[in-house]
């Protein structure tokens, strides 16, 4: 693993405080910000959902939504000029996935440190990442 | 949404089907040995059970749900001095003379039945009247909100009405569906065989005097889901994809922390039993109980099944299976939205009912206001019929319960007390209105009393089964459409809720194993008999009141806040509708 630049970083979002300083690591190891791809995966809605029952929400609205979230998100804290993608699924996989797809370089994910049972149940999303990605992982422990 | 099901679930559910299917078919083989009829299936099952089953089966009885129904049913000693039934005058049988007997209090009432002139008789014990600890929570809690709100289940009803018309319905305001769609959906959960079977149940047990308590637990209950479901708009979660959660997980923890830090860990507790509660609840009266209810009612028209009830089970299972683990948005979107149109079938068939009958009308009112304050007959006397009623009314609108309050979240409003205010009229349309709709058909055609043996085997759907059969033989079969789709609406409804509780706590990954399970004890309500599996969904059911009537309770001022502000909007025109 050399450490020159890269030209594509993934960095996964779930719009907590930890996963929005993995973005200022991979902005200093990426040489261009347009090589940030930022991707946030959205759970499946269930079919029970009043909102999917009525047919008042679907990927493509929820998709925007938190598409302009981010991007708002984004903007306030200074990151201007880099890709976002939002995804629904299994968070690990769908991450592997899209790094796989725009051909990254590296992705660079937090962890929340969850320990204990609800490690155990919930688990850990890095860990996932890690299991399933083919490019390296750099994952930012607490 | 993804275009088609993840093939893992599918092969799950598959060998979940067949598992079942091996299961049950080898638990009817060995009813089908015996070939008794429907009440010795049960000793039947029991005598071939494993020794490993049965030490299961104890160890649950013993450890979970014993200790369970000890502090749910607490009774606070009534039995020991309520007497069970007021007794009239007794007549000797040896000399015929008329007199009144003594009642005593020892280690449990007694009553004296001796007679003055010839000395024959006998000192009778019974077991007292038992109020258990969950109805007078939920009565307790039904009249503080009442109070406390100012009557707000009367003073909004208007009001309420024009918001679920849409008047105020303004689509650039954050969530997910509109006032009327919010409670569609929480009506899909609450109109279930509680309104059909429970009614039934409470008029076999109570006597028409249990429909009057009915009516007055659902108006003070109107208090109760107003007040939850405010809560729940107030300490909602929205995602940055404009979806929400919410509910009384979210509300007793977020809204105890707001009060007070010291209370947070309290809040964090009650969050976490309300949650337990409710995937116990969702599996109890959001499921099991539905399935032997309105199985109860079909084999009335498909006698077949009473031979193989599990294949009812097992169909049902799939065509949940399909929505929840399947993935199929179409069948439950449909199912729900055709539930209001039901409601309306359902009741105009009972009015007709009573157009039929209109000469017993009046008698029929006489004999529920009299049965309400003199019940003759009934154990328990009076306090036994308002507790038949409140329980049974509970178990229907579930106002207090809490459950509702999770679909109610999803409103378009960013006034809570505005949702709140649509939520009251649920208790309304459930219990006044349709319940006892369903009641008086029962009184006015006298089925309890014609089949006394479906009442003590509480099947409460068959009863209803033939009061609609008493005016024409036709009528059986829209109530057997009606059973059929309250059960399956409110099972996708009720599956909705654990599955949000279950992800609360496990997350969501875990998901599946909890849709698996709620499969499983769709089947398992078909082979169950009925009583057992009425006392568990009673069980798990209204406990959930404990934990949410209590953090509601503690988070009523900050409710009466935002609701002064609203009226005060709302009475001096500051508050326009949207849509004139």
């Amino acid at each position: 693993m050399n450490w020159l630049p890269r030209k594509t970083v993934v960095v996964p979002i779930d719009f907590s405080e930890d996963s929005f300083t993995a973005m200022d690591v991979a902005g200093e190891m990426v040489d261009e910000p347009s090589g940030l791809h930022v991707v946030h995966v959205l759970p499946v809605l269930e079919p029970q959902d009043p909102g999917v029952i009525w047919n008042q929400v679907d990927n493509e609205s929820r998709s925007r939504h938190a598409a302009d979230a981010m991007q708002k998100e984004l903007a306030a804290r200074g990151h201007e000029g880099v890709q976002v993608a939002i995804r629904f699924g299994n968070p690990g996989h769908e991450i592997a996935h899209y790094a796989e797809e725009v051909g990254a370089e590296l992705i660079v994910a937090s962890s929340h440190g969850r320990s204990g049972l609800s490690h155990l149940l919930i688990g850990s999303v890095a860990e996932r990442i890690v299991r399933w990605a083919k490019c390296p992982v750099l994952v930012l422990k607490k | 949404m993804r275009s088609r099901p993840r093939p893992i679930a599918v092969i799950l559910s598959l060998l979940l089907v067949g598992f079942l299917v091996a299961v049950t078919w080898r638990a009817t083989a060995q009813e089908d040995a015996k070939a008794g009829p429907a009440e010795a299936a049960e000793p039947a099952q029991k005598k071939e059970q494993p020794e490993w089953e049965k030490n299961v089966d104890k160890f649950f009885g013993d450890y979970l749900v014993s200790p369970f129904m000890k502090v749910l049913f607490f009774d606070f000693w009534t039995s020991r001095w309520l007497f069970p039934e007021v007794v009239p005058e007794v007549k000797c049988p040896k000399c015929g003379t008329k007199f009144n007997t003594i009642e005593t209090w020892g280690d449990s009432p007694s009553r004296v039945e001796m007679c003055p002139e010839c000395g024959e008789g006998k000192i009778v014990t019974t077991k007292g009247t038992k109020v258990p600890m969950i109805v007078f929570w939920l009565l307790i809690g039904a009249i503080f909100f009442t109070l406390r709100m100012g009557f707000i289940n009367f003073r909004a009803f208007r009001h309420a009405i024009r918001l679920i018309r849409g008047d105020y319905d303004n689509p650039e305001e954050t969530g997910e569906v509109s006032h009327f769609q919010a409670l569609a959906s929480a009506l899909s959960a609450t109109i279930g065989l509680g309104n059909i079977a429970g009614v039934a149940i409470a008029v076999g047990t109570g006597g028409p005097g249990a429909i009057f308590w009915m009516i007055v637990a659902g108006l003070l209950g109107m208090s109760s889901k107003f007040a939850e479901c405010s809560l729940s708009q107030m300490y909602r979660d929205v995602a940055p994809d404009g979806t929400i959660s919410g509910g009384p997980m979210h509300y007793l923890r977020e809204g105890l922390k707001d009060l007070s830090t010291k209370l947070g860990p309290l809040g964090s507790v009650l969050a976490v039993l309300f949650a337990l509660l409710c995937i116990g609840g969702s599996f109890g009266g959001g499921c099991t109980f539905q399935i032997v209810q309105s199985l109860g009612a079909v084999r009335e028209g498909a006698p077949w099944l009473d031979k193989y009830p599990w294949i009812y089970g097992v169909v049902m299972a799939v065509m949940v299976g399909i929505v929840i683990i399947g993935g199929i948005r179409r069948i439950a979107a449909t199912a729900e939205k055709i539930v209001p149109l039901m409601c309306i079938v359902y009741v105009a068939t009972t009015i007709y009912i009573l157009i039929v009958n209109y000469a017993q009308i009046g008698d029929a009112f006489r004999a529920i206001f009299a049965g309400a304050f003199t019940p003759v007959g009934i154990k328990g006397g009076i306090l036994g019929v308002m507790v038949v009623g409140i329980r049974r009314a509970s178990f229907s609108n579930e106002a207090g319960i809490g459950s509702a309050a999770i679909a109610h979240a999803a409103a378009k409003t960013e006034e809570p007390i505005r949702e709140g205010i649509v939520a009251s009229l649920g208790p309304f349309i459930d219990t006044v209105i349709i319940c006892t709709m369903t009641g008086l058909a029962i009184i006015i055609t006298g089925v309890a009393g014609s089949h006394p043996g479906l009442v003590t085997e509480n099947r409460g759907a068959a009863l209803t089964v033939e009061a609609f059969r008493t005016v024409n033989p036709w009528f059986p079969y829209i109530l057997y459409v009606a059973v059929v789709l309250f059960a399956y609406s409110t099972m996708i409804s009720w599956s909705y809720y654990g599955e949000r509780c279950w992800s609360h706590l496990f997350g969501r990954r875990t998901a599946i194993a909890y849709k698996l399970l709620f499969l499983v004890f769709i089947v398992l309500g078909s082979v169950v008999t009925a009583t057992k599996i009425l006392d568990f969904s009673d069980l798990m059911i209204l406990a959930m009141a404990f934990p949410n009537i209590l953090g509601v309770m503690m988070l009523s001022g900050k409710i009466k806040e935002k609701l002064d502000d609203y009226w005060g909007r709302y009475k001096s025109g500051e508050m326009q509708p949207y849509r004139k």
